[in-house]
């Protein structure tokens, strides 16, 4: 009686770590039967809309064998062109498993010959699985066929990012035959890659924005800054006069470059600092001051010193001979020479790209750099002359109406040629004589 | 006699070295229509340029109405709202319409209201025969209807003097009758005139007093008919020939 109790105590000893054994033996071999837990589900791209591997990790059950799969994608999903390929897994025997494709609108059905033998590890990879745009989490599911009949294959789940409008053009422009050939041409590839056009436009579109918002702020603060030097230089006060000139002359004698390098790296050791955006707008508008001071100034000494004395004789003062009189005409006759300036101005805030600022230029080169393409920089260059060549033109047209306006009192002919001067003259510094410049458009900085 | 409204008192010039007035005394009463001869170079304009400090005298003494323009306490601008001058080369301001040249010193130096700067640019330029011209730009005008609008902005400001430098040297002879015709007019109307000219017949027909000037020194003087067909000095007598 005892022996008996005590044999039936080693009976449930030996129940208790059989059942331990099993459960040691099970849980690593979790994956026991298709889609079972430890199944996994890899894919190669985190967006949406492209040509996607799959990569199916699974096991065998003991005694399945496994004839194929038919794998059922999302909506939207395009398999037309789907592949695939196996491997088995049976203890260290590795074999490659001979697959056929069959592919039905977003599912894919895979037959495997010889068929998967129980207790294998399964890997099937899936090629070119067109993926839907759709993002978010994202349901395979479908069935499988064994020996013993049809099951359904547990669903298994990936998650992708949505494509932008404009990558879903790119992506789709990249699988169009006539693209391929274009981009088969070397130059065409680099500079005019019709996708990457396309995913470049709207990424440098808020680069642009940024560029135009700089110089919208920066050429109005320039233009008082300009207007008072100007004042400053033509001062009867020696002192005054040098305080000027020694601004305007270090600012033209300098590259942009490099004073942008002095206020973004230099600033901030001595303890002022400012955001990039304030900060890149002030250098721009203490650049562009001295210029356009230098414009001003000669704009003004062009102007018939006969009408200061006639406003001085009405009783004006000086002031309201500037005001009314002098800087009126001013403007007219220096308004080609800044909008010069300010074309020029535009497309120098692409030096603020080496600072960090993300302008156009920024963009473009962060673009280039990711694609190890250049077509991002032909897409920048077509967003600054959408606002410079508007710019040149008006230029052109303002010029042909001043010679036409300041020429119908005198001969055409030298009064054009006078304001051509004027515009050569501000620009190269030179003494205000009609005849000492040059029609000249070259930046000098 | 009345106290002049012009007088002038050992007037000097130079520019640099270069010594344009010497010595000028003048005496000009209300309602002279004065107007002064001499070769170029004798420092007509100058003289002329001094008594608004255009160019500013380097001695002596200039008055107007009592009040002495070469002090530097006097305010010239208000001084200059009462010397009306009309250049050689007009002067107009070209950004504006006939009638907003002769507009704008009314509205910001003398304040005047909008409507009645207008009504006076209007009738001024009326009065200087272009009426139907108040809307042009000066570069739509000719010479002679330029330099007319610049008298119509001087006198839009009621000035007691009016200075002429050389009004018609500038313009083609066609157009020279026109402008003179007005200087006529404002003459017949009592205006007191300092004439800057080499326009011997409108000197002879217009002025109340002639005076020849040659390097820096008022040579001669008198009525029209004295200098003219009687002149005392050997330098008038040639500077005449050769005009003639």
């Amino acid at each position: 009686m005892r022996t008996m109790r005590r044999s039936r105590g080693l009976q449930r000893l030996g129940a208790l770590l059989c059942l331990m054994a099993v459960v040691a033996l099970v849980v690593p071999l979790a994956a026991l039967g298709i889609g079972a837990a430890g199944t996994t589900m890899t894919i190669d791209q985190t967006t949406g809309g492209l040509e996607t591997r799959f990569t199916y990790e699974t096991a065998t059950a003991p005694g399945e064998t496994v004839l194929g799969i038919d794998f059922a994608f999302p909506e939207g999903t395009d398999t037309a062109k789907a592949t695939a390929d196996a491997v088995t897994l049976v203890g260290l025997q590795r074999s490659n498993v001979t697959v056929e494709t069959q592919a039905k609108g977003t599912s894919v059905k895979v037959i495997f010959s010889p068929s998967v033998e129980p207790s294998s590890t399964l890997r099937v990879v899936l090629h070119d699985v067109l993926t839907t745009y759709a993002g978010g989490k994202q349901t395979v599911s479908g069935t499988y066929t064994t020996q013993t009949g049809t099951h359904k294959l547990p669903p298994m789940t990936f998650t992708q990012g949505a494509p932008t409008v404009s990558q879903r053009i790119g992506f789709w422009l990249n699988r169009q035959p006539l693209v391929k050939t274009w981009n088969s041409v070397p130059i065409l590839n680099a500079f005019f890659n019709p996708q990457l056009i396309a995913i470049s436009i709207p990424i440098l579109f808020w680069g642009w924005l940024l560029s135009i918002a700089l110089i919208g702020v920066a050429y109005p603060v320039a233009i008082p800054i300009g207007l008072a030097t100007a004042f400053l230089k033509m001062s009867k006060l020696a002192p005054v006069r040098w305080i000027a000139s020694a601004y305007i002359n270090v600012i033209r004698g300098t590259p942009l470059f490099l004073q942008i390098y002095i206020a973004f790296f230099g600033l901030p050791l001595v303890g002022i600092r400012l955001p990039d955006f304030p900060l890149g707008v002030i250098v721009l508008a203490v650049n562009s001051g001295a210029y356009l001071a230098e414009i001003f100034r000669a704009g003004i000494q062009s102007i018939n010193k006969g009408q200061f004395e006639a406003a001085s004789s009405l009783g004006m003062t000086y002031a309201q001979a500037m005001a009314y009189v002098i800087i009126p005409q001013t403007v007219r006759r220096v308004l080609p020479t800044m909008t010069s300036e300010f074309i020029l101005l535009f497309k120098d805030t692409a030096l603020l790209s080496a600072v960090g600022i993300f302008e156009l230029m920024m963009n473009a080169k962060n673009s280039a750099a990711n694609t190890g393409n250049v077509t991002a920089y032909t897409v920048a260059a077509v967003y600054y002359l959408m606002i410079t060549i508007p710019l040149i033109n008006w230029v052109g047209k303002l010029e042909q109406r001043l010679a036409l306006s300041e020429g119908a009192s005198g001969s055409p002919g030298t009064k054009t040629r006078k304001s051509g001067a004027l515009e050569g003259m501000a620009r190269m510094a030179a003494p205000v004589t009609a005849d000492a410049g040059t029609p000249d458009d070259t930046d000098g900085r | 006699m009345a106290d002049p409204i012009v007088r002038i008192q050992n007037l000097k010039k130079a520019f640099g070295d270069n010594v344009v007035l010497k010595d000028i005394d003048m005496d000009v009463q209300k309602g002279e229509v004065v107007v002064i001869l001499g070769p170029s170079g004798s420092g007509k304009s100058t003289m002329l340029r001094c008594i608004n400090r255009l160019e500013e005298p380097t001695g002596g003494h200039i008055w107007f109405e009592d009040i002495e323009i070469t002090s530097p306490k006097t305010n010239i601008n208000e001084i200059r709202e009462r010397i009306g001058m009309v250049f050689q080369s007009f002067n107009l301001f070209p950004h504006l319409t006939a009638k907003d040249n002769v507009m704008l010193a009314q509205r910001r130096v003398l304040k005047r209201s909008k409507d009645e700067a207008e009504r006076i640019a209007e009738e001024q330029l009326r009065k200087v025969g272009l009426g139907d011209r108040i809307d042009y730009f000066p570069a739509q005008l000719s010479g002679g209807q330029q330099q007319r609008v610049a008298i119509a902005r001087a006198l839009a400001m009621d000035p007691h003097v009016m200075l002429f430098d050389e009004v018609t040297s500038a313009l083609d002879p066609e157009l020279v009758r026109g402008v003179l015709d007005v200087m006529k007019q404002l003459a017949a109307g009592g205006m007191t005139m300092l004439v800057v000219t080499h326009e011997m017949g409108f000197a002879r027909e217009v002025a109340t007093r002639a005076v020849f000037m040659e390097g820096g020194v008022i040579v001669e003087q008198g009525t029209p008919q004295e200098v003219f067909d009687h002149p005392k000095s050997e330098r008038t007598q040639d500077f005449l020939g050769h005009i003639r």
